[in-house]
């Protein structure tokens, strides 16, 4: 009696979930692979605190502020850089952008299109800048150039998925009265896509902010040029100076340009009631 | 709520250009890419003037046909016409132009909720206007006139510079049917116009399509799933169940029973709209 109370019931047979284990190995795998790659050596890691404290004081303890001036004229050039290259990297791939979305460009236009548009995410802003260095110079402008130029590969994309997954309501409406695609892509899709445009290109410009402190390692001007100079002749106290700088600089213009981006979405949201038949 | 204290008057001063028009439709059948027919050999004609309500449930393929019409769906045979539009047979720029001739509105209003009223109407004026002022959203004296004359019909012309996101689901279908009157349609064709409406709001609006019909003659088809609101309104009604007409007759007149077999089921509550 006891024994046939205990017993299981007939459940069904255990799934083998033999994908889920080979793709955990594959994992595991990788990830060792990849510290085996990198060539550790776990002995200088354990000196690791202690440097980034000896390094710390040398650039916290007494930074020369006697440098802000110069900074801050220097941070203010990598900012126009970043906003000249988001301007000019906006207006290029919305324009290049809009026609490469399904539904509004032929296939013929669309494929060559983001073809491009892959190639260039490939390439590195740096690769970029030292190409156009060779006709532009090393200037602040060449910095923007490499910006807007690197800046199209990742938000042309954005601009044709934004639009791919826009409600089609009011293109359907604007076809509807006898809108050709020119009509259709103006007052059916722009009014729909543009404030989340508007906020994906004030991301862009966050992002370049950042970029270009990158772009600085080449030579082309502004904070980035002035911080590699420094941490050469290792005048650790001016480095510090410039790090603080950086940091509250991007910090502030991304509060401010998030402040602003989440104020274009939120007035952005749908009021009316959207159902489909 | 002020929606019905606003609710226009029907006028009679503005007759479209091209007068009304009757609707064929030939042995018409419709299969989508994935395989599904939404119509299947639906042949019907509806005369000048007429107000018709096309009822049906979801996926009886009352939206697909409403789109034939005006060529958003091209039939996979037969053929479509509208007065002298053969439409099934356009193409490009002709069948811009006959869409032009033919207003259409939606149940999600599919307005630009970040446009204004004014430019949101103006897409009506949009196949009489060239290319340029189009993209600028430049009207010329008389378009402009015109849109205001279709906001004024119906209630709409004191929120002509508000943006459309900022009215209500009356309001915004309201400014839909002005920027349809604005095309100066000879045919009107309404896609569950009233299904994302509150009751008082729906009644209005469908009494806004009737008296478009009475006053300007215009041809109207209005897709409905709800009984009360075709009898009441329409005066013709034809069912589609699975993509086939399964009943042609006045609407008054149609009973339970009719209803029953359009949908395919005993009738429910919430085939009624009520009050």
């Amino acid at each position: 009696m006891t024994a046939l109370a205990v017993r299981a019931p007939a459940a069904p047979p255990k799934p083998r979930r033999l994908a889920v284990k080979v793709a955990s190995w594959t994992v595991a795998a990788v990830v060792l692979g990849a510290f085996a790659g990198l060539d550790i050596d776990w002995e200088e890691l354990r000196e690791l605190p202690g440097d980034l404290v000896h390094y710390g004081t040398l650039m916290f303890s007494d930074p020369d502020w006697s440098m802000l001036p110069e900074a801050l004229l220097q941070t203010w050039r990598s900012v126009s850089m970043a906003w000249l290259g988001a301007l000019l990297g906006v207006v290029l791939s919305t324009l290049l952008g809009i026609p490469a979305a399904e539904g509004v460009g032929p296939l013929w236009l669309r494929l060559p299109l983001r073809g491009l548009f892959a190639v260039i995410r490939a390439v590195p802003e740096v690769v970029i800048a030292i190409i156009i260095l060779t006709v532009t110079g090393l200037t602040p402008f060449t910095g923007a150039l490499a910006l807007a130029i690197g800046g199209i590969g990742t938000h042309a994309k954005w601009t044709y998925e934004t639009i791919e997954s826009a409600p089609g309501g009011v293109v359907e409406a604007v076809r509807a009265s006898g809108g050709g695609l020119s009509e259709t892509v103006r007052w059916g899709l722009w009014p729909v896509v543009s404030p989340e445009l508007a906020s994906l290109a004030l991301y862009r410009f966050e992002i370049n902010v950042r970029t270009s402190a990158i772009l600085g390692l080449i030579g082309v001007g502004g904070i980035g040029d002035m911080l590699t100079t420094y941490t050469q002749h290792r005048q650790w106290d001016t480095v510090g100076v410039l790090i603080i700088v950086v940091i509250v600089v991007t910090m502030s213009i991304d509060a401010i340009s998030g402040a602003i981006r989440r104020r274009i979405m939120e007035g952005a949201k749908a009021r009316g009631v959207e159902r489909s038949s | 709520m002020n929606d019905l204290t606003t609710r226009p008057e029907a006028e009679g001063d503005m007759p479209s250009a091209s007068g009304p028009w009757p609707v064929e439709l030939d042995d018409v059948t419709v299969r989508y890419p994935n395989g599904v027919v939404a119509l299947k050999n639906v042949s019907l004609t509806v005369g000048a003037g007429e107000m018709v309500a096309v009822v049906g449930l979801s996926g009886s393929g009352k939206s697909t046909m409403i789109r034939t019409i005006n060529g958003l769906v091209a039939p996979t045979s037969g053929s479509v016409r509208v007065g002298p539009h053969a439409v099934s047979e356009l193409r490009g720029r002709a069948l811009r132009h006959a869409r032009g001739d033919i207003g259409m509105i939606f149940q999600g209003f599919n307005l630009a909720d970040r446009a204004s009223v004014f430019h949101n109407a103006l897409v009506g004026r949009f196949s009489h206007m060239p290319t340029w002022r189009t993209t600028l959203g430049l009207a010329t004296e008389a378009d402009r006139a015109m849109v205001m004359r279709s906001l004024d019909s119906v209630g709409m012309l004191e929120k002509v510079w508000h943006r459309a996101g900022a009215l209500s689901g009356g309001q915004k279908q309201r400014v839909a049917i002005a920027r349809a009157l604005s095309q100066e349609p000879a045919v009107m064709l309404a896609d569950e116009p009233v299904a994302s409406l509150d009751p008082p709001t729906a009644h209005s609006v469908m009494a806004d399509l009737a008296a478009i019909n009475a006053s300007r003659g215009l041809t109207v088809l209005v897709n409905l799933h709800l009984m009360d609101l075709a009898r009441q309104y329409t005066t013709r009604m034809i069912g589609l169940r699975a993509g086939e007409v399964v009943y042609d007759g006045p609407a008054a007149s149609a009973t339970d029973a009719d209803f029953e077999a359009i949908y395919g089921r005993p009738v429910q509550a919430r085939d009624r709209l009520g009050e």
